[in-house]
């Protein structure tokens, strides 16, 4: 768009793409439209995209949330910029506005406008102010006197705020921090040097604001401050709009504000991508492995090699926290093999750092094909990284589902700032289970090897020597049974994705049900990989399995184990509930397969319905599975009161 | 002053605030004949207009730009290029 002709080229266009109610063209045409940065074309984007809700969440699968800001600052300029970024990111916000001297009270109270929004998604955005204001008199001096007891006496307050709207309501929170004032009396030597002056004592007050988020379900702090460092401190606040209209952000960062509110709202959503699979030649080594040669691939610590190196130590990074490392590369296999071989010491990866490896002469589709089968997962969990265009273009064209990231080859050092600048490995929680997940495909490529050496499956599963532990799902860690309720797509019976005060429920409810199960076998620890909820009228809710298990007849223990519990809490019957999805065939007949019967009666939009007589037959768990955790025994977190 | 006068790009800019068509923006209009034009709105408007001609108006000064022909002259005044 390089003229004032061309731009109104780009808004007529979308404004016929606005009457066609084509969404695609109007994301297109918009994309197109803001990169002049002028704020009355975002504007006009937003307005489009007002007149677009319907068409957007039906053509283009955003996701419409019903959102509520709270706040004791002017948000209202922002709003367009917030529609923009989360209709971009696949939301549609429906956002209602606090009172400004109101945010207590909305928090606090019962019955509050808060509360009767019924919100999916609270933004707490807080000024510095309000979270602490007797901090700047404090700090004056650096020398500490009541700083501590202010920011301790603050923190209460935001953690009690919190607690007291999780207790009443289950919409996901945003509590956003406070940014570091500039421009303070101690000046930045004296900020820089003395603990108690305010800069130190505001980064402290976000330190522990993030603490309590940790400790609310379905919280995540906004680190509004990394983002305005990132913009320029001194251009993030215009103090002559704040002064006048309560404005916290000056105008021209409304657009990096709004990114920053929505990328981090995103991770209460969305589940992150799995898997990262890396081309070979000049994306993980500079040069051609074929034709350079082992020693004349770039790698290690000398420039340019150095910026592989940096890359390679990223992968590993992300390896570490559980993301699965895959190489994809068109290379003979053996040369790949002698080149990790012998450059070694060069190398921060080798090849057992990668879980799997697609190396060959086969079209990169077709690998990618056969590693989400290999490895269980969806195509939508994946990422693909390669300096070759043509190959980038192809995975675009044919697996539209992954994320495809195009290698700077000649500038190798932009890789990773690219790959950081991404969304699609987001996260706000690691779990165990996560850190865990490489060394679970390691066992499972064992199990294979087993498994072509012994007869029949049953004398395969016997010989694994799988243990079933059933827990509470609220002792899973919750996080990690929310996680599961998120990610899983393929064994899902109705694919709800239940935020963590919802679990809670089904568990602390009399004749509800939250159950986990953690799964280990001689190979490997699997962790927590199933889950099931069951309501107080003996309808499961919810029950699925991580697609690492499947196959194994986990999933009849875990019917068996809520079936026995129902029975003595004095359930005659269970109700199974199926909602199809485009990825959950596989355990479509789950229900029948277990002596279930349609019951056509209740069907409702989506849902179809089974039940099974508890008097006249008990789900039976599979001899070859160990089951521990006792189903007459309640669960301590069944009598949990989550008020 | 006919609505001729109004350069394109300011006219864009109230247009797209208002979320109205261009052909309703006259110098004539104003906070009181448009319905849409509350005093959020106007706080867009003033950052919009800020931005495109790269002008800072005085605080005490924004209330008063009640009408696109106020705000036009307000931007002659400050020298910017309409």
């Amino acid at each position: 768009m390089e003229s004032e002709v061309d731009r109104q080229e780009v808004r007529r266009a979308l404004s016929d793409a606005v009457r066609d109610e084509d969404a695609h063209a109007v994301l297109r045409h918009a994309q197109e439209l803001l990169r002049s940065g002028k704020p009355a074309d975002t504007m006009f984007c937003a307005s489009a995209f007002g007149k677009m809700k319907d068409a957007l969440v039906k053509q283009a699968a955003c996701r419409p949330l019903k959102t509520f800001v709270v706040r004791s600052v002017t948000v209202e300029p922002i709003l367009p910029f917030l529609t923009v970024e989360s209709v971009l990111a696949g939301y549609i916000l429906d956002i209602e506005i606090g009172g400004y001297g109101a945010y207590m009270d909305e928090m606090l109270t019962p019955q509050s406008s808060l509360d009767r929004s019924h919100a999916e998604l609270v933004l707490v955005l807080l000024d510095l102010e309000e979270i602490s204001g007797r901090l700047p008199d404090l700090c004056a001096t650096g020398l500490g006197t009541g700083v501590e007891a202010e920011i301790a006496e603050s923190i209460a307050r935001v953690g009690q705020m919190l607690r007291s709207y999780r207790s009443r309501n289950a919409g996901r929170l945003v509590l956003q921090g406070c940014v570091v004032p500039d421009n303070t009396s101690l000046g930045p030597v004296g900020d820089g040097n003395l603990k108690y002056g305010l800069v130190n004592a505001v980064k402290e007050l976000n330190r522990q604001m993030l603490a309590v988020c940790t400790t609310v379900p379905d919280c995540v702090f906004f680190d509004v401050d990394e983002i305005a460092a990132r913009y320029g401190r001194a251009n993030w606040r215009d103090a002559r709009l704040f002064l006048a209209s309560r404005l916290p952000i000056s105008a021209g960062a409304f657009e990096t504000y709004a990114r920053g509110v929505v990328r981090t709202m995103s991770v209460l959503f969305r589940a992150p991508r799995k898997v990262l699979c890396t081309d070979l030649d000049n994306t993980l080594w500079g040069g051609v492995l074929g034709e350079d040669g082992a020693h004349g691939i770039l790698t290690g610590s000398a420039f340019p090699g150095n910026c592989y190196l940096e890359y390679q130590r990223y992968l590993k990074q992300l390896g570490a926290r559980g993301i699965l490392l895959a190489l994809v590369s068109k290379n003979n296999e053996a040369d790949v093999e002698e080149a990790f071989q012998l450059r070694a010491a060069d190398l921060a990866v080798q090849l057992d750092t990668f879980v799997a490896k697609k190396i060959g002469w086969t079209e990169k589709s077709d690998a990618l094909r056969a590693l989400a089968n290999d490895l269980s997962l969806g195509l939508d969990s994946f990422v693909f990284v390669d300096d070759n265009p043509t190959e980038c273009e192809a995975i675009r064209r044919y697996l539209p589902e992954v994320a495809v990231v195009q290698a700077p080859a000649d500038k190798p050092w932009e890789l990773v700032p690219m790959l950081a600048d991404k969304w699609f490995f987001d996260s706000a929680a690691i779990t165990e289970d996560d850190v865990n997940r490489s060394k679970e495909y390691e066992a499972q490529a064992q199990r294979d090897a087993l498994r072509d050496i012994t007869t029949s499956r049953d004398e395969f599963l016997q010989s694994l020597g799988i243990i079933c532990t059933f827990i509470s799902a609220v002792d899973a860690p919750l996080a990690r049974s929310v996680q599961l309720l998120a990610k899983t797509n393929q064994f899902n019976l109705t694919t709800r994705r239940h935020s963590s005060t919802e679990v809670e429920h089904f568990a602390s409810t009399a004749g509800g049900q939250a159950v986990a199960v953690r799964v280990r076998d001689r190979f490997g620890d699997a962790g927590v990989v199933g889950l099931a909820l069951v309501s107080d009228q003996f309808v499961i809710d919810s029950l699925l399995l991580s697609c690492r298990v499947i196959g194994r007849g986990i999933e009849t223990a875990l019917l068996s184990f809520v079936a026995q519990r129902a029975a003595k809490m004095g359930g005659k019957w269970l109700i199974g509930e199926f909602i199809e999805t485009k990825k959950n065939a596989p355990c479509a007949d789950f229900y029948p397969q277990h002596g279930f019967e349609r019951v056509a009666e209740l069907d409702g939009a989506g849902s179809i319905f089974y039940r099974l007589d508890l008097t006249e037959r008990m789900p039976k768990s599979p001899a070859w599975l160990t089951i521990e955790g006792d189903p007459t025994y309640e669960f301590a977190a069944d009598t949990i009161v989550t008020s | 002053m006919s609505s001729q006068q109004i350069p394109s790009s300011l006219r864009d800019i109230f247009a797209d605030t208002l979320e109205i068509s261009s052909d309703e923006v006259t110098p004539e209009l104003s906070m009181e004949s448009a319905e849409t034009w509350d005093s959020f709105r106007h706080l867009q408007l003033i950052l919009s207009i800020e931005d495109e001609y790269g002008v800072q108006f005085d605080p005490q000064k924004i209330p008063e730009l009640t009408t696109v022909a106020k705000v036009q002259q307000a931007l002659e005044q400050k020298g910017a290029t309409l």
